[in-house]
């Protein structure tokens, strides 16, 4: 499974960069959705998959079980998975507030800052000036 | 001889131990009172500055008996633990060639303070307290400079001198002539002194010290380095360019658009006089290099030919002057280079020489400008019935410069001569020396004689002013220590010359800086050179004339490329900056992921060519089985991917993206991690119902197609994102080959039952070990939604009537209504139970948290967003503030018994039929729950809201419908 698991990861990711280059922001928005799942997949696979039985003490025992899965990228996912989903979520916040203000959903079309000149010219003409 | 008479044991007796870091830190504590308190001292703002140079020079004037009165080489060395880690102690040491340089910064530093408060007498009174603040600052940075014995230590000194000089160049801000020259000596400066920073490094590298005096001791630590050829350019480079040596010589005269008192003290006494003191200490290193040491001369020739030619072309007294300190600098670098005891002496003479003369003639100069306005020497003439003090100081001042007896300047230039004599190189330096003394003799005549006697019919405007206590007590008190020195040459000798040249020959020596010794092939040369002088000072207006008449030397002004490679710097950077900045965030993100793909290549190739294990590897097949069902899911997570990224239609898209993450649960539930899959089966719902929303509204087919056959491929992406995609898989593969790190798994493993009383090790991890590293996540969330909240505040107050009342909203369909209720209930109550049970079972705070989440969704769903807030009751950021607070309080316990924050306590209560365990880790998870479920509504209601909110294109003709992007996606 070690192959198909790594394809699938590089996929996912390889299909969230594809859409982060797309020019509507809610393209970009799933793209870094995309990005973000393949990100925690990632991680959960570095930790080795050698079981499937949760890491949860049995009754009776002290310690986790040899055969238990690894608990550790399971906690650094968990909390990852909900941060992505805040990150994500402000983002479709962002692309909203774009779209209300400016009218459309084209990153390409969104230039109002650029549109007010370069600070850097700006400086070097009052210099030699 | 007179030491009976001179040395005062009871002055030196007053210094404490330690007192060289004590005065140090008097010198920077009081310029940086200087900044709070001179802007209000009003007119005795020049007095009260001047005490602390002052008080200092009595200090220092304290060490002189034991400097010159010890055996051998006397030195003082002090000692500050600074950066022990690195190495880096403020050790200060001070010998005879540091207390000439410390005496005359002190000293002088206490007439330029008089002299520039008086200077600033009629500019704003704030000017004036930044002016003197910063000439104290410079005062304390030479100091440090001088008195350091750690190189990183000197350099860090060294190079705040450097920033005040910038300062100070610039400080009339509103010209410019004035920034740009500015500019420009900082530029070089600090671009030397980039240079000197990797000589120095390499120096400590090489020896295995930063201690200059462990480095001139054995000086064969760094000669003998096969660096040293690096390291002696490196040093000379920053030496040059600090003292103005060709081809660096332009910044100098620049300099000159600084205020005259900051000319006289930064420009001429004594900062430019640094790129010699480094040179004259390293000198015992440099000089076992025959080339070095040619290098050192032949700059120091060089410099003194080709500043006397531009003195002899300027028309400004400051510029005269200027240019005549570069010689002097010049002089002095060549001096270095020489060898022989003699130089020693004529190094140490002459820069005491040159810092009483040339700072009395800047003085002179300042209030001749002061008073006139003019600063052009044809412009000037016949001021003497109006500042006679002055001009009695500018001629004293010149005779010195002259070389004349019996003035101090002439002893100087006497053992000058007889150091280039002496030295191997005789016949070529003395030529040189001659000539660019005579010119010398002749600016110091053109100086003094001219603005004051000359009968100038050019010169019409009557004075401002006479002669100012504050500005002329400075070029009086110099001027008459010049020949006070001369005739009674013994005490320079003994109390200052003597030690300086003795510390710098390393050896002791009989020091004679005597006055008259015989007729000597030296006073032949004096005699010859003053008579060239007289003849230049004559003839000055044909000869200046002449010389300007030769336009080629413009061509040959290194300034000229100067400003050519500055000029062509930043049109590199504007250029690079509007190409790779141009607001095209595709541009961005394409460079990015290219940069990053790149580099993992380069790992992987690099890598894979090691054979210790530490390359690239790849897994076996061996033991590694196929399991059908995970390998189908597999494949339906790639296949959501995919779908998602090359659909045309958003809404295609967003079902890919729901299916890859549905998929990406199903695989984490798989392979024993319950927790993911719930938390990514909830996440990736909430997801889907926000986008929805979203979508709902918003022009959905991004791109104006109704078809959902046409496919978003653009190859030259696809081509980045699949090679990102095959860099990640080689990686992925690698990693899964190597041996895995078990430590911090099995730790966990072991202890998390026994220290934190729970069977769910995940859970423990998150709320217990790592409570901290949770605390900081859930905060960020917290952070996030009151980030989006505001971003989209404003969309309530828009509302349409027709979308106001929840209860006019058209409901989906009946049972979805009826069942909605209890859906709400019954979610709620399932988030409770995993959130309580999560320490020992699958569950916890924050799935619990995304539960309820999905509740309130589901309500929001069937009747309006409104209904679903009602239900809230509270604020979602008052939900998430109190979630905070809950988790943070729930670690103070932990801070009060153990002493570490978040190291949770329990309690066993007992209730007599059964017992139940109770710990802070509980408070923590109610924090992350309530923490998410008002995060995750603070996104949901502020979408919604917006959305019910008419938008651009609806009912605002104003705004083209449907946007600019779908007649761009037609014609696309």
């Amino acid at each position: 499974m070690t192959f198909l698991y790594a394809a699938t990861v590089a996929i996912v990711a390889g299909a969230g960069i594809y859409m982060i280059l797309a020019r509507n922001v809610m393209r970009i928005v799933m793209g870094v959705a995309l990005l973000a799942a393949a990100a925690n997949l990632l991680i959960f696979l570095s930790g080795r998959l050698v079981s499937v039985s949760p890491p949860i003490i049995p009754d009776g025992a002290e310690t986790l079980a040899e055969t238990a899965a690894n608990p550790l990228p399971q906690a650094l996912v968990l909390t990852a998975i909900v941060i992505g989903f805040a990150l994500t979520a402000f983002s479709v916040a962002l692309a909203v507030k774009a779209y209300r203000s400016l009218g459309t959903l084209d990153a390409g079309a969104m230039h109002d800052a650029e549109d007010l000149g370069s600070p850097f010219a700006a400086a070097i003409d009052t210099k030699q000036g | 001889m007179n030491s009976e008479t001179f040395d005062i044991p009871a002055l030196a007796a007053l210094l404490p131990g330690d007192a060289l870091p004590a005065l140090l830190l008097v010198a920077f504590l009081g310029s940086a009172l200087g900044f709070l308190v001179l802007a209000r001292a009003g007119r005795w703002a020049g007095p009260l500055a001047a005490v602390l140079p002052a008080g200092l020079f009595a200090a220092f004037v304290g060490y002189v008996p034991i400097l010159s009165a010890g055996e051998g080489v006397p030195a003082i060395v002090q000692t500050v633990s600074w950066v022990p880690s690195l190495g880096i102690d403020l050790v200060l040491r001070l010998d005879g060639f540091s207390l000439l340089f410390v005496l005359m910064i002190t000293g002088i530093g206490t007439l330029v303070a008089l002299y520039a408060g008086s200077y600033y007498a009629d500019k704003p009174t704030s000017d004036r307290g930044r002016f003197l603040s910063y000439i104290l600052l410079f005062m304390s940075a030479m100091l440090g400079t001088v008195l350091a014995d750690n190189l990183i230590v000197m350099f860090v000194f060294w190079e705040m001198t450097s920033l005040i000089s910038f300062f100070l160049i610039g400080f009339n801000s509103t010209s410019a002539e004035a920034r740009k020259a500015a500019l420009q000596s900082l530029v070089i400066t600090a671009g030397g002194g980039l240079a000197l920073f990797g000589g120095l490094l390499l120096i400590g590298m090489e020896a295995g010290t930063f201690s200059l005096m462990a480095i001139t001791q054995d000086p064969a630590l760094v000669s003998a380095s096969p660096w040293f050829g690096v390291i002696a350019t490196l040093v000379l480079i920053g030496a040059f360019t600090k003292s103005a040596q060709f081809p660096f010589h332009f910044w100098l005269p620049n300099a000159m658009q600084a205020p005259t008192p900051a000319s006289a003290y930064l420009h001429s006494a004594t900062m430019v006089k640094l790129g010699v003191f480094l040179l004259a200490r390293f000198d015992p290193v440099l000089s076992s290099s025959h080339a070095v040491t040619l290098v050192i001369v032949g700059t120091g020739l060089l410099t003194m030919l080709v500043s006397a030619v531009l003195a002899l072309r300027s028309e400004g007294v400051k510029a005269i002057l200027a240019h005549s300190t570069v010689a002097s600098l010049g002089l002095l670098v060549t001096l270095i280079g020489l060898d022989g005891p003699t130089s020693s002496v004529g190094i140490a003479g002459f820069i005491l020489a040159h810092a009483l003369y040339k700072a009395a003639l800047f003085f002179c100069a300042g209030i001749v400008i002061h008073a006139t306005g003019a600063t052009r020497i044809r412009d000037l003439g016949a001021l003497f019935t109006v500042l006679p003090l002055t001009g009695i100081a500018a001629i004293l001042a010149s005779l010195s410069m002259a070389g004349l007896p019996p003035f101090v300047g002439f002893i100087a230039k006497e053992y000058v001569f007889e150091a280039k004599l002496d030295s191997s190189f005789a016949a070529v330096v003395t030529m040189v020396a001659v000539i660019v003394n005579s010119v010398l003799v002749a600016i110091a005549g053109i100086v003094a004689l001219r603005p004051f006697f000359a009968r100038n019919p050019a010169f019409s405007g009557k004075p401002k002013h006479g002669e100012l206590p504050g500005m002329t007590t400075g070029p009086v008190v110099l001027a008459l220590l010049g020949v006070f020195f001369g005739l009674f040459a013994d005490i320079p000798q003994y109390y200052i010359v003597g030690p300086a040249a003795v510390a710098l020959a390393g050896t002791p020596f009989y020091v004679s800086f005597e006055i008259w010794h015989g007729l000597t092939p030296m006073l032949a040369l004096s005699g010859l050179v003053v008579a060239t002088g007289g003849v230049l000072v004559w003839k000055w207006k044909p000869i200046h004339e002449a010389m300007n008449r030769l336009t080629f030397i413009d061509r040959l002004s290194f300034e000229k490329g100067f400003d050519a490679l500055f000029d062509g710097l930043l049109q590199l950077a504007r250029v690079t900056t509007q190409t790779l900045q141009n607001g095209r965030m595709r541009t961005y993100l394409s460079v990015t992921i290219a940069v990053v793909t790149a580099a993992l290549a380069y790992a992987i190739l690099a890598g894979g060519l090691q054979s210790d294990g530490r390359g690239f590897a790849m897994p076996g097949f061996a033991g590694d089985e196929i399991r059908p069902y995970l390998a189908l899911v597999s494949l339906l997570v790639a296949a959501g991917a995919i779908v998602a990224a090359v659909a045309r239609s958003l809404v295609v898209s967003l079902v890919g993206v729901g299916l890859a993450g549905y998929g990406i649960a199903i695989l984490f539930l798989k392979n024993g991690a319950p927790d993911l899959a719930l938390t990514q089966f909830l996440v990736e719902t909430l997801f889907v119902v926000i986008v929805t929303a979203v979508l709902v509204k918003l022009p959905a087919i991004g791109d104006g197609l109704r078809s959902y056959s046409r496919l978003d491929l653009r190859p030259g992406d696809a081509v980045l994102s699949g090679a990102f995609a095959l860099a990640l898989f080689v990686v992925l593969l690698s990693i899964a080959a190597k041996p895995f790190n078990a430590t911090v798994t099995d730790y966990y493993a072991a202890k998390s039952l026994t220290e934190a009383f729970g069977r769910n090790v995940v859970n423990v991890i998150l709320v217990d070990f790592r409570a901290l590293d949770t605390l900081g996540e859930i905060a960020v969330v917290a952070f996030a939604a009151i980030a989006a909240w505001s971003v989209l505040a404003g969309g309530e107050g828009k509302r349409t009537s027709a979308s106001s009342g929840d209860t006019a909203r058209a409901l989906p369909s009946l049972i979805f209504a009826t069942t909605a209720r209890l859906f709400f209930v019954l979610m709620i109550a399932v988030s409770l139970l995993a959130l309580f049970r999560g320490h020992n079972e699958p569950g916890g705070g924050f799935i619990g948290g995304l539960i309820a989440s999905a509740g309130f969704a589901v309500l929001a769903l069937a009747f309006g967003i409104e209904t679903a807030r009602k239900r809230l009751v509270l604020h979602p950021v008052v939900w998430m503030g109190t979630g905070l607070v809950l988790a943070i309080v729930s670690g103070l316990p932990g801070a009060v018994i153990n002493e570490s924050f978040l190291t949770h306590q329990w309690a066993e209560l007992n209730f007599g039929f059964t017992t139940l365990k109770l710990g802070t880790t509980y408070l923590f998870d109610i924090g992350v729950y309530l923490t998410v479920v008002g995060g995750v509504l603070a996104f949901l209601i502020r979408v919604q809201q917006q959305m019910d909110a008419p938008l651009p294109g609806e009912d605002d003709p104003l705004v083209a419908t449907g946007n600019s992007m779908q007649t761009k996606g037609a014609s696309a």
